[in-house]
């Protein structure tokens, strides 16, 4: 009898609250399936023996955490939520006298039904889906998708243990909040009106602070491997800022506000000062949330997208040529140009060009305009390669690879720096100093320049016997490159790099390392659509958070703001100037976090280019080009989801649609 | 029935410690409707708490049906809520999701009254406030005085030794007020207890016994 009751209570708990719980369950349901999905693509072998599924599989493998400490996150957060709005509810229960293990009894029961519905939806949703997700996968990876039914049983076991553990933390922290209710302060809130905030100057600063060293780190950082690094720095940092300038931050500014007598004691400032100051308080948090999911999305389609947008141009800067061999000798470069030739007449196709050059280079360390090296005798040691390569090469070669016609006087060449600054007009190196004739663009056409992510001095010599001064004095010693050309298509191109690649392990002559831009295209497009994928399927997860925390807001705000209408009225405002106080104030409030993560990654941007660069990004302003339509997409679709959400909010303000505040 | 023996309750503001009772005594008879009148800040609120055990005395003893109070865990403290007192609030405190028949229901569930019984005391209950033909509304589609007299239905479904009102009347108007008053009397000529809370002369000087506080000491007013 009596465990038929907890249940009824538990069942009605649910029932009569189901406008909040709705949407609580659904998210369950979706974060759920997502993560089985994700798990469950991560486990399958069909992607794994797809072009670039090594690395695609490892993606997905750090998604699923990804998802995993979301998810703990998020709906620990929305049923926190939850649990605050029905704290009257369960004060009532106890002061009526249910006893608080049992009022504990129903708190267990609603878990573990909504656990339940959860689990259950949300694996049948995760096993439906999962194989449109793969569909969807094989082909952003160019591979061939098998029809038929997958069911991931180590997924399953996965999914059902996390959120096992999930639902676990979250009856245990709704127990914890309802032992922590006394029953005198439902009755205290009653009597008291909500206190006005503090303002804590202290906590302000420190948001402030970490907030700019967040912004310095993402300006200063001049190392792309470092950069990595210093950017989740940066990213801890800035979320911390983030959520205490939304707390602590408002308040204070608002404070000072109020402290400038001439602004406060204005009508119009005077109840948004002092709105807005409320508005904060409650709301600081699931702003700071917004702010930080949307700061997520638009960081990963940006990046994602432009990586993809970009693979292209990436492909042909870093693999000019059809087929190269690099690191060559003279006997090879002629074996390959003769083995090419009648490789590709066997395919029907022909050799368009063909360039094969030497090339002299070395590790440097740059001082001003000096370019240190290590000389023949090994001193000094280690000049490591994260400071930079110095190539040379001679004009003759110059010339010919590029189609001009240039001179050089004695001690002069020709320079092209990559990712660095080089302002002077001489360069030193083994005490010979050059002057620099004139600036020319990228010429080696080895894609060594792209591949590497520290600085590049190109420089072109007057003569071999320049060339020959540099090697002699050096450690390091010529090498070849050869590259070629070749009309004809994409699989055949790869036919011929096969063909070749396994003529050269048996030519005892053969020296260097072959490379094919089709052949690599293919990989390399493969794992930026991996990360596109990637990147697509978590902003959607994180939209799906950003929206329901945007919903319980409206709702929250709405019950406030009923009240509000009434009493501001009554102490006299004109309908006109409530509702346009209102309606600015809930504008400010929900746009203010679009505009913080508009600032976010703005200030993220010089950054992630840094790190892209190791990515190959080709060009940056693609990426700047993406990330403004990513901003323009998400703002769009933010307020095409604030004007939804906002129905419900109207709703509440004006239920009989009698006092049609805002809607005007 | 009631017996407050130098009951304090202290409040430790900053560095200083505000009495909010000092040293208060009451004795309140079974049958008796006695009010407890005074402005704001004066104790009224700790008070009523305390009778209503929702919060313990810090010196002092509380008798209720001649046993101390101050021996009950938390929990027990719940239980006798629930059967001792009938609370009916300034703001109603109906659960909004919950019929008025449901919302009366409520405390009798938690007594575990069996189901027939458990219509029976609802159907009664709200007979005596009248609203037996509103019994499946919501709050919401019913006016302040009809909420308040479900909460007082509420309040005596559970026959309570002892019915408590913090200021039932403070967010009525004069005439639902009349009406509310006129149940309390009612009640009272049944032979029920009732302690009123209020600020209001008028309503107080409506009680068998008015009792005045001030600054969180006691004291009788005579009619």
């Amino acid at each position: 009898m009596r465990k038929r009751l907890y249940n009824r209570l538990a069942w009605d708990g649910i029932g009569k609250n189901w406008k909040l719980y709705f949407p609580y369950i659904l998210s369950c349901v979706l974060t759920i399936a997502m993560y089985y999905m994700i798990k469950s693509l991560a486990l399958n072998d069909g992607v794994q023996a797809m072009r670039g599924g090594d690395s695609v599989v490892l993606l997905l493998g750090l998604g699923s955490w990804v998802v995993m400490i979301f998810a703990v996150i998020f709906l620990f957060y929305t049923n926190s939520f939850l649990m605050k709005r029905r704290k009257k509810e369960f004060g009532l229960y106890n002061v009526l006298g249910m006893e608080k293990r049992h009022l504990c009894r129903v708190i267990f029961l609603e878990t573990v039904y909504i656990a339940l519905i959860s689990l259950g939806l949300g694996l049948l949703a995760g096993v439906s889906l999962d194989k449109l997700m793969f569909l969807l996968l094989t082909r952003a990876l160019g591979g061939e998708a098998t029809l038929g039914f997958h069911l991931s049983g180590e997924a399953i076991v996965s999914t059902l243990g996390l959120f096992a553990v999930i639902f676990c933390l979250i009856l245990l922290n709704s127990l914890r909040q309802v032992r922590k209710t006394a029953p005198i302060e439902l009755l205290k809130a009653e009597s008291y009106g909500e206190r006005e905030p503090k303002a804590k100057w202290l906590l302000a600063l420190l948001g402030a602070l970490c907030l700019g060293a967040g912004y310095a780190i993402s300006q200063v950082v001049d190392d792309p491997i470092g950069a990595m690094f210093w950017f989740f720095v940066a990213v801890v940092l800035v979320i911390i800022g983030t959520y205490l300038l939304f707390t602590a931050g408002s308040i204070a500014l608002l404070k000072l506000l109020q402290k400038n007598r001439r602004y406060y004691y204005k009508a119009r400032h005077f109840v948004s000062v002092s709105g807005m100051m409320y508005r904060m308080k409650r709301n600081a948090v699931g702003l700071a949330n917004i702010c930080i999911l949307a700061t997520m999305v638009l960081v990963m389609i940006s990046t994602t997208a432009s990586l993809v947008a970009g693979a292209e141009q990436a492909v042909r800067l870093r693999y000019p040529y059809d087929l190269a061999n690099d690191g060559t000798d003279e006997y090879t470069a002629a074996w390959l140009s003769r083995e090419t030739a009648e490789e590709a007449a066997a395919q029907g196709a022909a050799v368009t060009e063909e360039v094969s050059y030497s090339y002299l280079a070395m590790y440097v360390l740059r001082q001003e305009d000096v370019l240190v090296t290590s000389a023949v005798d090994g001193s000094p040691e280690g000049v490591a390669y994260t400071e930079g390569i110095a190539y040379f090469i001679t004009l003759e070669d110059y010339n010919r690879l590029t189609g001009e016609n240039r001179t050089l006087a004695k001690d002069e060449i020709l320079l092209y720096v990559s990712k660095a600054d080089y302002d002077q007009d001489t360069l030193t190196i083994f005490d010979r100093t050059y002057t620099v004739a004139d600036r020319v663009g990228s010429f080696l056409g080895n894609g060594h320049v792209m591949a590497y992510i520290y600085p590049s001095y190109c420089i072109v010599v007057r003569d071999e016997a320049q060339l020959s001064y540099l090697e002699e004095n050096s450690i390091y010693e010529l090498a070849m490159f050869w590259g070629a050309n070749l009309d004809a298509d994409d699989e055949t191109k790869i036919q011929i790099y096969q063909t070749l690649r396994q003529a050269a392990s048996e030519e005892e002559g053969y020296f260097g390392s072959l490379e094919c831009q089709a052949w690599e295209r293919d990989e390399l497009v493969n794992i930026y659509n991996g990360f596109f994928f990637l990147g697509v399927f978590l902003s959607v997860l994180f939209m799906i958070a950003a929206i329901l925390v945007i919903y319980y807001k409206q709702i929250s705000e709405g019950y406030e703001d009923r009240r509000r209408f009434e009493i501001m009225q009554q102490v006299g405002m004109s309908r006109l100037e409530v509702k346009r106080a209102i309606r600015s104030q809930v504008l400010t409030v929900f746009f203010l976090p679009l505009a913080m993560a508009g600032v976010h990654e703005l200030f993220a941007m010089s950054i992630i280019l840094q790190f892209m660069d190791v990515l190959m990004l080709a060009s940056h302003s693609i990426y700047y080009i993406t990330a403004a339509v990513s901003f323009a997409l998400f703002a769009a679709a933010y307020a095409m989801v604030y004007g939804l959400t906002a129905r419900t909010y109207y709703r509440i303000v004006s239920p009989n649609g009698s006092v049609n505040v805002l809607t005007a | 029935m009631i017996d407050l023996i130098d009951i304090s309750r202290v409040y430790q503001i900053g560095a200083e410690k505000v009495y909010a009772l000092n040293k208060a005594n009451l004795h309140i008879d079974q049958g008796e409707f006695v009010s407890i009148i005074g402005p704001s800040g004066s104790g009224k609120s700790t008070l009523m708490n305390i009778i209503g055990c929702l919060d313990m005395a810090d010196s002092g003893t509380y008798l209720l049906d001649d046993t101390p109070i101050e021996d009950y865990t938390e929990n027990e403290l719940a239980a006798i809520r629930n059967q001792k007192i009938g609370f009916v609030f300034q703001s109603f405190n109906l659960i909004n999701k919950l019929t008025a028949e449901e919302n009366v229901e409520l405390p009798l569930i938690y007594q575990g009254v069996g189901k027939a019984e458990r219509r029976q005391r609802v159907q009664e209950a709200l007979e005596r406030v009248d609203l037996a033909q509103r019994a499946k509304h919501l709050p919401n589609e019913l006016s302040g005085g009809q909420q308040q007299r479900v909460a007082i239905a509420r309040a005596i479904a559970t026959r309570p030794s002892l019915i408590l009102g913090d200021e039932p009347t403070g967010n009525l108007d004069s005439k639902t007020t009349g009406e509310i008053m006129k149940i309390f009397h009612e009640l009272h000529q049944q032979g029920n207890t009732i302690v009123l809370i209020t600020h209001d002369d008028d309503i107080a000087r409506q009680a068998s016994r008015v009792v005045h506080i001030l600054d969180g000491k006691l004291s009788e007013v005579k009619i």
